[in-house]
Parts: C-alpha cells; sequence; structure tokens
C-alpha cells in the first residue's frame, strides 16, 4: 500500500438529522436474570438504540481496528451532520485516538428528534469532509517539504464514509452529484493555497441504514466511475449488527487485512475454575501474514471458513502451547500488528493479557495433506500484538559448512569471553529524537560507530597476542583510555595503573606471557616486560590524540618504562646471540651499544638508585600494591641524568619536552591540597568513595566495569 | 577447507525433443549434435558451481510433449552430471507443461518466497501449432483462473535462457521474439544467451557477493551468501532498487530477546574469506594449483579471523549485531545453529527504512548506552531499554467498551450489579464500572440505557436484604441519581470528562477504608 494512497485519508461523515434519533427496532436486555434472585422480580424492559447509536458504534469499532493495526500514518478525520456540520477532530496524528472521539461525541450528543428537519442535511458533512480532504496533513506536508522540487508528486486522495438515511435512489444520485461538484469547486481553491492540495481521486462509500422490519427505499451498487475524480458505492443495511457487519467488512477492505482464528486455546472455565475448555478467537491484521496461503492456493484449507456474506474469510489456526520462556531468534519474514475481532469478550482478552504478559504463542497450520507445520506466530512488544510469519518452507542454507571449518577457524584461543564483554559495553540504546541534533555531530548512532572505533583502535584476537590483556592489574587503564574524554580521577586511575606495573617489574612478578608457538620456556622475566610495556606502549599511543589527558597517560606510560634498551640488549646477548635476527628493530644498535655500554650502566645505576630510594619512601607512605602518584622530585632528577644518551632510550624528544614544561610548570604550582592537608606525610585518597557505597574501589578489580 | 557456496537454487530445464539431434554447422570440425553442445555448456556450468558454489541447490527437469523431475535437487554435482550424460532423445517440445512442472517443484521444495533460477536449455525451434510456445503465447489473455500461464512464477525467479542455435537461425524465425516475450512475463527477470552462452551465463548469475564486514578498526573480508537481491520498496516516489553496500559497518549490540525476532527480507550467510593475492595473480594453468590452494587454505584456517571472533561472542553472549547495509538500511549479524555441532554467522536484511522495527524506533536514535545518564541495562543487567513503548495503547490493552454483540453490554451491566450486591466494600470498583458505561453511553448517545441502569440500580436498592450495610442503600440511590441526571444531556451532568464520586456518608468508615485497598 502506497504512502499517499486512499486510504491515507478518511472523512466519516455520520447523519445528525432528526430522524436518526429513531429506534433500529432491535431490542437488547440488559436485565439477565441471575440465580440467587429473590423470585417474583419482573426484569426491566430491554432498551433499544437508535440509528445514530447504531452508526456511532460501528463507525468506533472501524477506527478501533484501523487504529490497532495501523497506529500512524492512516488518518481519520470524523464529521457530523444536522443543520451545520461539526468536525469532530483533525488530520493530526495527535487526534487520532478513539478516546478523543468518543469524548467529542459526547459533546454533540444524540440528534435531537425535536429540531426541524427541513433545516437538517447531510449534505453540509459531506461539503467538509470534501473541504477536509484538501486540508494537507502532516505526512503530506513533510514529504513535501522533503522532496522540494519535486513536492507536486506527493499525491492527495481519499475516501469519504457516509451514514446516512437516504429517502431513494434519486437521492442517492443527488449525493453524488454534489460531492462531485464540491471536489471540482474546492479543487479551485486548492490551487492557490499552500496548506490545501487538490484532490486527485476521492472514493464515496454511501452506507444508507434504516431500521430493522422496514422496507429499504435504497438498492445496493458496486463502486462506479462517477468522474475520473471520484468513484461511489452503495450500501443499503439496516442498522444493528447488520450494520455492524458491513462496516467491518468495510475496514478489511479499505486496508487489505485479513482474519485469522486461533483454534484450540485452552482457558478456564469461569464457573469451574478446574476444568478447561477451547475457545477460538478471531484477529485481523494484514491480509500480507497470509501471503505464503494465498500463493500456493492453500487459502482455503480445511479449517477454512466461509461465514455471513461469504466475503468474510479466516485461516485457522491452531494454538501451539509454549513449553518453555526460552528467547529463540526465529526466522521471521513478516510481523504484522493484529486487532481483536471481539475485542471484550472473555476469550480474546485472555488471548491478549497472556501475551502482554511477554509469553509468545506458536500456531500451527492444518494442511491439505494432513502434515502439520509451525506457520505463525503471536508476540508482543511494547504492548502491542504482532502476528509474526515464520518460514516453514525448506532453506537454501542448510547444512553450510561450520564456521569452524572455515578461514580463522583452526584458531582455538579467541578472546571469546572479552569480545562478549566489548560487546556489552557496545550495546545500543535509543536516545529521543531531539531537533538539530544532526547539526551538532551527536546523532546517537553516530557517536556508537565513533564508540566502536575507538574501542578497537587495539585490539588483539587471540590471548597469545596479548599480554596486557590477560592481566587484571590492566584492566582499570584499558578501560578508560578508550573514553572520549578523561576526568581528572581518570587519568590517576591509569597512572596508578602504571605505577603498579613499575612495581610488579621490580619485584619480578611473572606476567601471563604466551608460550604457543616458542620453544622451551619462553622468554626471560625482563623480555616478557619489555614486550607488556611495548604493547602497553601501542594500546595508549592509539589514544593519545583523543585529548591532552589521554596523551599525559601516555607521557607516564613512557617515563615509567624508560629503561635503557641497551640494558636488555646486553643480557639478551648473554643469554642467547641467535636471538638478535629475530629483533629487527634492535639490529645495528648493537655495535653502538656495546660502547655506550659502560655509560648506560652508571645511568642505570643512578636510576636505580633513585626507584629504590622513592620504593623505600612509599614503603613507608602507602600499601605496596598502590604505589603513590611518581613525585616530581624523582623524576626531576632522571631529567637531568637522562640528556647523556638522548636519542638512544625510548623516550622521544616530544615527551622529554613535555616532561621540561611540566617540571617548569610544576614548580609555579600549587601544592595538593592532600599533601598539604596530610597527617605524617599520609593523605587518604579517594574518601568521597567510601562515602558513597562503603567500598575501595581498588578492589572492586573487573566488577567495577 | 574454505568453502565458497552459492546463490540459490537452480532448476535445469533441457530440452530433449528430436530437434536437439539436428547438427550444428562448425567450421571445419566434425558435425555436433545440438544437443552435445548443450550438454558440454551443462557440464561447464555444473564444474563451475561444483567449484564455486558447492552449498547450491540444482535440479535436473528434461521436456519434450512430457516433462520429468531427472533429478530433484541436490548438492551433488555427480549425479546431475550423470544424468545428463545419459539424457533420451524423445517426441516434440512443449513448453508450458515444463513450465508448469518447474512451477510445482520449486514450490513443493522452497514455497512461494524463496528466489530461484531457471535455466532453459533448448534448440530454439519451440513447436509448432498445439502445444508449442507460440499457442501458449497467442492464447494467454484467454485463460480462465485454473488455466493460467505458469509464468510469472509465483516465486521470485530469474530466467535464463540458452538457446543453442545461432544469430542468423534466430533471426529468420520469431523465436527470438517468443523468448523475449516469455522474459517480459517473467517481469524481465533473465536473459537470453545463444551459442556461446554458458559462460556468460556463469559470469552473469553466478558470480559471488563480496564484501568487508567491519567493527570500528576489526574488519574480514567476506562472502555474502545467497547473494543480495535490489530491493524496491514501494515508495511514492522514484522507486529505484537498492543495493547492499560491500562495507558492512556493525553499528552496535543488542540482545537476542530484546531484537525480538524481527520481520527480515532475506537471510544470508557470512563467510570469511582470505583475499590472497599470491594466488590471484599467478592465476589459473599451474599443474599445482590445487595443492597450492589447499595449503593457502590451510593458512587461512590458521589465522585469526575477526567473524569467527564475532561469531562466538554473539553467540555465547545470545546477542545480536546491528549492520548498516546502507543509507537507512540495516540488518543483523548473529550465530545460527545447523545442528548441536555446527553453526554459522548469519546475517539477516530488514526492511530498508529509517525504522524497521516499531520495538527499537529509529535506528539513527540509537546510541552506546555509555551516552546515557544512567545503565539503560542496569548496573546488574536486570534491564532494558526495549522494547520501545509505543505513543498510545492499543484498544486490547486498554479496556475499551464495544457494545455491539449485546453479550457486551450485557457483561458490563452485570459487572456493575454484581459491585453494588457487595456495597460498600466494593465502592470504588462499582464506581469505575458505573463511569465506564456512563461514558460509552454518552458518547454512543445512548442514554436511554443510562435511565434503564438508573432504574436497574434503584430496584436493587428497594431489593437490600435488611442486614444490609445503611451506606449500600445510599450510594445506589446516589448513582442512580446520577446517571438519571446524566442522561438528560444537561451539560452540567453529561460532561464526558466528569466522573459519578461515590457518596460522602456518615457511615463511609467502611467505605473509605476499602477506597484505602483499592
Amino acid at each position: 500500500m502506497k504512502m499517499f494512497s486512499i486510504s491515507h485519508k478518511t472523512a466519516f461523515v455520520v447523519d445528525h438529522c432528526p430522524y436518526m434519533a429513531e429506534s433500529c427496532r432491535q431490542q437488547v436486555e440488559f436485565d439477565m436474570l441471575t440465580k440467587n434472585r429473590p423470585q417474583g422480580v419482573i426484569p426491566l424492559a430491554p432498551v433499544s438504540k437508535s440509528l445514530w447509536t447504531c452508526a456511532v458504534e460501528c463507525s468506533m469499532e472501524y477506527c478501533r481496528i484501523l487504529y490497532d493495526i495501523y497506529p500512524t500514518r492512516k488518518l481519520v478525520n470524523f464529521i457530523v451532520s444536522d443543520s451545520e456540520f461539526h468536525i469532530l477532530n483533525s488530520w493530526n496524528q495527535a487526534d487520532q485516538s478513539t478516546q478523543e472521539l468518543m469524548a467529542a461525541l459526547a459533546a454533540v450528543g444524540p440528534p435531537n428528534p425535536h429540531e426541524d428537519p427541513e433545516c437538517c442535511s447531510i449534505l453540509h458533512g459531506l461539503m467538509a469532509a470534501v473541504e477536509s480532504l484538501c486540508k494537507i496533513t502532516e505526512y503530506q506536508h513533510e514529504a513535501r517539504t522533503t522532496l522540494m522540487d519535486k513536492a507536486d508528486r506527493v499525491s492527495n486522495r481519499g475516501r469519504i464514509i457516509c451514514i446516512t438515511n437516504a429517502k431513494s435512489d434519486t437521492h442517492v444520485r443527488m449525493l453524488e452529484d454534489y460531492v462531485q461538484e464540491t471536489i471540482q469547486e474546492q479543487n479551485k481553491l486548492a490551487i492557490s493555497s499552500d496548506r490545501l492540495m487538490q484532490i486527485q481521486q476521492c472514493e464515496l462509500v454511501l452506507i444508507h441504514t434504516y431500521p430493522f422490519g422496514e422496507e429499504t427505499l435504497v438498492s445496493d451498487r458496486p463502486k462506479k466511475e462517477i468522474s475520473p475524480v471520484l468513484t461511489s458505492e452503495v450500501h443499503s443495511v439496516r442498522a444493528g449488527r447488520h450494520l455492524a457487519s458491513k462496516l467491518n467488512i468495510l475496514v478489511q477492505q479499505h486496508f487489505d487485512l485479513a482474519s485469522t482464528t486461533i483454534t484450540n486455546i485452552p482457558m478456564k472455565e469461569e464457573q469451574h475454575a478446574n476444568t478447561s475448555a477451547n475457545y477460538d478467537v478471531e484477529l485481523l491484521h494484514h491480509r500480507d501474514a497470509h501471503m505464503e496461503f494465498i500463493k500456493s492456493g492453500d487459502l482455503h484449507p480445511a479449517g477454512s471458513t466461509s461465514r455471513d456474506s461469504g466475503l468474510k474469510e479466516t485461516v485457522t489456526l491452531k494454538w501451539c502451547t509454549p513449553r518453555t520462556n526460552s528467547v529463540e531468534l526465529h526466522f521471521c519474514t513478516g510481523a504484522y500488528r493484529i486487532s481483536p475481532v471481539d475485542v471484550n469478550s472473555r476469550p480474546s482478552s485472555c488471548l491478549t493479557n497472556f501475551l502482554l504478559n511477554g509469553r509468545s504463542v506458536l500456531l500451527e497450520q492444518p494442511r491439505k495433506s494432513g502434515s502439520k507445520v509451525i506457520s505463525h506466530m503471536l508476540s508482543s512488544h511494547g504492548g502491542e500484538i504482532f502476528l509474526h510469519v515464520l518460514n516453514c518452507t525448506r532453506s537454501t542454507l542448510e547444512d553450510p559448512p561450520s564456521i569452524s571449518e572455515g578461514c580463522g577457524g583452526r584458531v582455538t584461543d579467541y578472546r571469546i569471553t572479552d569480545f562478549g564483554e566489548f560487546m556489552r559495553e557496545n550495546r545500543l540504546t535509543p536516545f529521543p529524537d531531539v531537533q538539530g541534533s544532526e547539526v551538532a555531530g551527536k546523532v546517537p548512532l553516530e557517536r556508537a560507530k565513533r564508540q566502536l572505533e575507538r574501542h578497537t583502535r587495539y585490539w588483539p584476537m587471540i590471548i597469545s597476542q596479548t599480554t596486557i590483556f590477560n592481566m587484571q592489574a590492566v584492566v582499570p587503564l584499558a578501560s578508560l583510555i578508550v573514553k572520549e574524554s578523561l576526568t581528572e580521577e581518570d587519568v590517576l586511575t591509569c597512572q596508578k595503573t602504571i605505577y603498579n606495573l613499575v612495581d610488579m617489574e621490580r619485584k619480578n612478578d611473572p606476567l601471563p606471557i604466551s608460550t604457543v608457538g616458542t620453544r622451551g620456556k619462553g622468554p626471560k622475566r625482563d623480555e616478557q616486560y619489555r614486550i607488556m610495556w611495548n604493547e602497553l606502549e601501542t594500546l595508549v599511543r592509539t589514544h593519545m590524540g583523543s585529548s591532552e589527558r589521554h596523551q599525559r597517560v601516555l607521557d607516564c606510560v613512557l617515563a615509567c618504562r624508560s629503561k635503557p634498551p641497551e640494558e636488555e640488549d646486553r643480557k639478551k646477548r648473554g643469554r642467547k646471540r641467535e636471538d638478535r635476527e629475530d629483533k629487527g628493530e634492535k639490529n645495528g644498535k648493537d655495535s653502538e651499544s656495546e660502547r655506550s655500554w659502560q655509560e648506560s650502566e652508571r645511568l642505570k645505576a643512578a636510576l636505580e638508585r633513585d626507584r629504590e630510594e622513592l620504593a623505600e619512601a612509599e614503603v613507608i607512605k602507602d600499601s605496596p600494591d598502590s604505589p603513590e602518584p611518581l613525585n616530581k622530585k624523582p623524576r626531576l632528577e632522571v631529567e637531568d641524568v637522562q640528556p647523556a644518551e638522548k636519542a638512544k632510550g625510548p623516550v622521544s624528544l616530544l615527551t622529554m619536552w613535555t616532561n621540561r614544561i611540566n617540571t617548569a610548570n610544576s614548580r609555579k604550582h600549587q601544592e595538593f591540597a592532600g599533601r598539604v592537608n596530610s597527617v605524617n606525610n599520609k593523605a587518604e585518597l579517594y574518601q568521597h568513595l567510601k562515602d558513597e557505597n562503603g567500598m575501595d574501589p581498588h578492589e572492586n578489580g573487573k566488577a567495577m566495569r | 577447507l574454505v568453502s565458497r557456496p552459492p546463490a540459490m537454487p537452480t532448476v535445469v530445464l533441457m530440452d530433449v525433443s528430436l530437434s536437439m539431434t539436428r547438427p550444428v554447422q562448425l567450421d571445419g570440425t566434425e558435425e555436433f549434435q545440438r544437443k552435445n553442445l548443450a550438454v558440454h555448456g551443462l557440464t561447464m556450468l555444473f564444474e563451475h558451481m561444483a567449484t564455486n558454489y558447492r552449498l547450491e541447490f540444482t535440479a535436473l527437469v528434461a521436456f519434450s510433449s512430457l516433462w520429468e523431475l531427472m533429478v530433484p535437487f541436490t548438492r551433488d554435482y555427480n549425479t546431475l552430471q550423470e544424468a545428463l550424460n545419459n539424457l533420451e532423445d524423445y517426441d516434440k517440445t512443449c513448453l508450458e507443461p515444463a513450465l508448469q512442472g518447474v512451477s510445482n517443484i520449486v514450490q513443493q521444495e522452497w514455497g512461494s518466497t524463496c528466489p530461484c533460477q531457471v535455466v532453459l536449455v533448448t534448440d530454439g525451434s519451440l513447436g509448432i501449432g498445439r502445444g508449442s510456445l507460440r499457442h501458449s503465447l497467442s492464447t494467454i489473455k484467454h485463460r480462465s483462473e485454473d488455466k493460467k500461464f505458469p509464468l510469472p512464477f509465483p516465486f521470485p525467479a530469474k530466467l535464463y535462457i540458452m538457446c543453442i542455435a545461432n544469430a542468423e537461425e534466430l533471426q529468420n524465425s520469431d523465436t527470438l521474439d517468443n523468448l523475449e516475450q516469455l522474459l517480459s512475463l517473467n517481469g524481465g527477470e533473465g536473459q537470453i544467451f545463444t551459442v556461446e552462452g554458458p559462460l556468460k551465463l556463469i559470469d552473469q548469475a553466478y558470480t559471488p557477493f563480496h564484501a568487508v564486514l567491519r567493527c570500528g578498526n576489526l574488519s574480514s573480508d567476506v562472502q555474502v551468501f545467497p547473494r543480495p537481491e535490489p530491493v524496491i520498496m514501494d515508495e511514492e516516489v522514484d522507486p529505484a532498487p537498492r543495493t547492499i553496500l560491500t562495507d558492512l559497518e556493525i553499528v552496535g549490540f543488542i540482545e537476542i530477546g530484546d531484537i525480538s525476532s524481527p520481520p527480515v527480507l532475506s537471510r544470508h550467510l557470512v563467510l570469511p574469506i582470505a583475499v590472497n593475492k599470491d594466488v590471484d595473480e599467478m592465476g589459473t594453468g599451474t599443474t599445482d594449483e590445487t595443492e597450492e590452494e589447499n595449503s593457502a587454505n590451510q593458512m587461512a584456517g590458521k589465522s585469526p579471523n575477526f567473524c569467527v571472533l564475532l561469531h562466538g561472542s554473539l553467540k555465547v553472549e545470545g546477542m545480536v549485531a546491528l549492520v548498516q547495509l546502507g543509507p537507512e538500511w540495516y540488518g543483523m549479524l548473529y550465530s545460527q545453529a545447523d545442528s548441536k555441532k555446527k553453526s554459522n554467522l548469519m546475517m539477516s536484511l530488514f526492511e530498508p527504512g529509517p525504522e524497521p522495527l516499531p520495538w527499537l524506533g529509529k535506528v539513527s536514535q540509537l546510541g552506546p548506552t555509555s551516552d546515557a545518564k544512567e545503565n539503560p541495562y542496569g548496573e546488574d543487567d536486570s534491564k532494558s531499554p526495549f522494547p520501545l513503548q509505543p505513543k498510545s495503547k492499543r484498544s486490547y490493552a486498554q479496556n475499551v467498551t464495544v457494545w455491539i454483540k449485546p453479550s457486551g453490554l450485557q457483561t458490563d451491566v452485570q459487572k456493575i450489579l454484581r459491585n453494588a450486591r457487595k456495597l460498600p466494600e466494593k465502592t470504588q470498583t462499582f464506581y469505575k464500572e458505573l463511569n465506564r458505561l456512563r461514558k460509552a453511553a454518552l458518547a454512543f448517545g445512548f442514554w436511554d440505557l443510562l435511565k434503564g441502569v438508573a432504574d436497574l440500580l434503584e430496584r436493587e436498592c428497594t431489593l437490600l436484604p435488611d442486614t444490609a450495610h445503611p451506606d449500600a442503600a445510599f450510594q445506589l440511590s446516589h448513582a442512580a441519581q446520577q446517571l438519571k441526571l446524566a442522561s438528560t444531556g444537561d451539560s452540567q451532568y453529561a460532561a464526558f470528562d466528569h466522573n459519578i464520586t461515590p457518596m460522602l456518608t456518615d457511615f463511609s468508615g467502611s467505605g473509605s477504608s476499602d477506597r484505602d485497598r483499592m
């Protein structure tokens, strides 16, 4: 169905003239005799609906079904006509609900039987309906605005459903002619207006309704073309249930609906709670849910019935009691909103409540051959019930080779759990649609993509390719560094993580280095740390451009790993000479390093001394596991010694320069509040966290994420 | 090892009429029957598919004045080849029943939604008189519903016609016109090839779809199988076919329970492929080609691939990855288990558009959870921001009043009466039901009902047993009086938004406690 088809706009015109106050002459008993009533009470006389009441409740039912199945984009404009017209709502989406219409109808009230019939006419309403069809809807306006120069290609079609009591066939023809003339007039007016559109096509559905037991004065007539713009059809129906079933058929025709009857629904008996009987519930939905039946010619399977006029067909599907509540991803080729035909009957509300409570029901299709197949599923999403169409034919994708037989299939140490964690962190969530968000580059989906990009800048896929992601100690830094922006506290946490690593290295703690693919025991401890630092630097380096604070984390890594490589080289050479060709990066430095070794050894000794001093200080100051942020002072001394070997260390020129600047700044800056307020040079960190959740954030480890 | 699977099921419809035994004149070579040429062409096709599309299902149908399913849908190309080699010669060409046969075979096997390729192989002499294609086409407009021409097929189909005749032969008859008409009956889906057809057909219909699957900086070269077909949306202005991008970008992740069996246009396997440039550049023809390919495949099996990682985690976590297929077009990636041991990375395509699933809302409005003030999934993963609640409730979720059937009205009146008899305990429910009836009666202009129910309540009042709480009588007559006032249509009492409230009485001790409970 195209967006701006005839069913985009439906104008209801209901006759409110004095004769509509007449009784429909079908009585409704409302004083039902019930058990444990005193004997001899005479029931009250039954009531009878007026033609007006019948017309209104049937049109409300039409709207109810329409709004259930098309909550948006299919619009109704409700008009009543007596000595003038009353427009009860607008095309605005906000006005599209049965509650709105009911409230407006209550304000109109039933027709006044004492009003002068000469002043009253359905023509007022028909004119208002044509005028209203010329009015542009929000959706048409939006489409025209987006199409700009092609705006004229947005079409304007609509339908008028008029429920009235006509006098004769001639009277009906007069009504048709009147609508035709009004369209011509209004189309002329519409040319010169921005808010109006010419009617390109209009379908007039005239429903003549009359009391039970009377002869009709108007004959039925199928759709015929009055003019290229207007078609008209006439339905002559008795008020009451006949009118109701007519409108039920019409709403199905007008909106491409079809009917499915769910059969065999087990339900507890109202009177005897321990027994259960099986019930049927009829649902309406878009007819595409039956596509497979229509195409295969299976539309009239054994279970389907033809009722009433023969126009109404329903496909019967059998309820399958759900066994588990497990979430499964079904192969589903369509999902269509439903509306129960008898919305407040007990079986219907039992079914809908069951579904609204979150259960899904599979439906079985009885086939000609007698075989059974699960063809549909009923399921609710956010308070809306959908009929899902399941694929029940053989799949061309059956029996494909397993993913383990393809590329990368032989690899066994993928970081499955870590990537699962990554997926959880990158789950999506809906954000309200704020106008102008596109401009600010804040489209939520774009931000989601950017986050994925940041989180994957350095992401080794297998366990044996990484050291740092196998270390619990790196977790705080690794989860923070990928953030778009860091707080001062984040930087502090990262620095702490790094100092902690320094400490581990000093204590010669073992690292979870993979020995896969290497012979023997794998690399020596210092080599392990070199690998670890390299990897950490790689991770942090990919984020250094994100912000100044990210850069500071990198600076910290570089400062802390500034052990001269020559020392490592020497040790390595001492251990295994043949190792040399593997480490291409180190080649060429070897001869040079021979010379500078003594110098660097001296340097190292100085560094080590400093570090030891610092460590000693720490032991007094804090627990060994969480070294305090590096003092500026020792760093300053390192700085002073370093120029001797300049470019040879892993400290880049940029870092050195930054360090220098920082040092200069640090001389000017105010002392930390913590240090100022410390008792015996001891300041408690993260006091506020303890107040908030009574936990030491450090011990939280991974759970913190 | 690295499988390169296919596109969609194929039916080969082979003409085995006598005319296929006519010789073809080829310069300076020995004489061939057209049939030999056709078999040779199909052999090439089968060989191509056996190497490149091992997952493809193919069936072989032979036809003359009758048709026969020689080989049902299979992946076993040897069986197909064998059947092809053993075809016998029969009488004349009657295409219509054969096409009907193909239609039935495909629908039985795959239903009417699965796209298929039909390869018709014929010599271009399409019969004379009754049963000829010419005759079928000329009567096409005068058919009854049960004798409709089989084209267009009820399933999406591409019709490839391999015509074993040279251009000159075709020009001298109306064969080409008739065949073209056949194609247009099939909605223009397909193509006609002449003698040199097979290679072109392979190029046209059996080229694999290659793409790059990305998630931020992680990526993998993949083959998407079956080849995604272009989609045309039934929109008002300029419907143009939309094709999926060859750069498939993951935008984020969602729990399986939250995406909740969404409707999809089609499903595809996403198979990681090793783009091995060395092998490509070497070209074909070297003797140890297969060996090298094998070792290349083994290498590929051992180097980590993002698809395998993604698949593993999706499977373990029970999640799907949302993937962007084009502008305002999305799909999902998930793990699909075929059996206990075999599972695969699958991609399903949603209908193009900004909001393919109402319960997710606009896809462009989905963003990272870290942007939300509070984690929408809860700190312990106990919550979910999905499904999105629609702005308005559907009729079945809001206790609407429908009195079209008398039983609807009777039930509503009974509810009021039941509560009336349990006054004052049920004061709140009594008035709730009373007000619901009042609202509906006012909207439907059904004032007689208001009077009727008022009478009913007054009678209940007179029938109250001596043991009844005195409040009951007061509430009943109060309610009856209010309904009567409403039934006059007096704007003071008949306002839709007005509610009848319980009468405040001196005995309302029990009434108010009831109110607290409600």
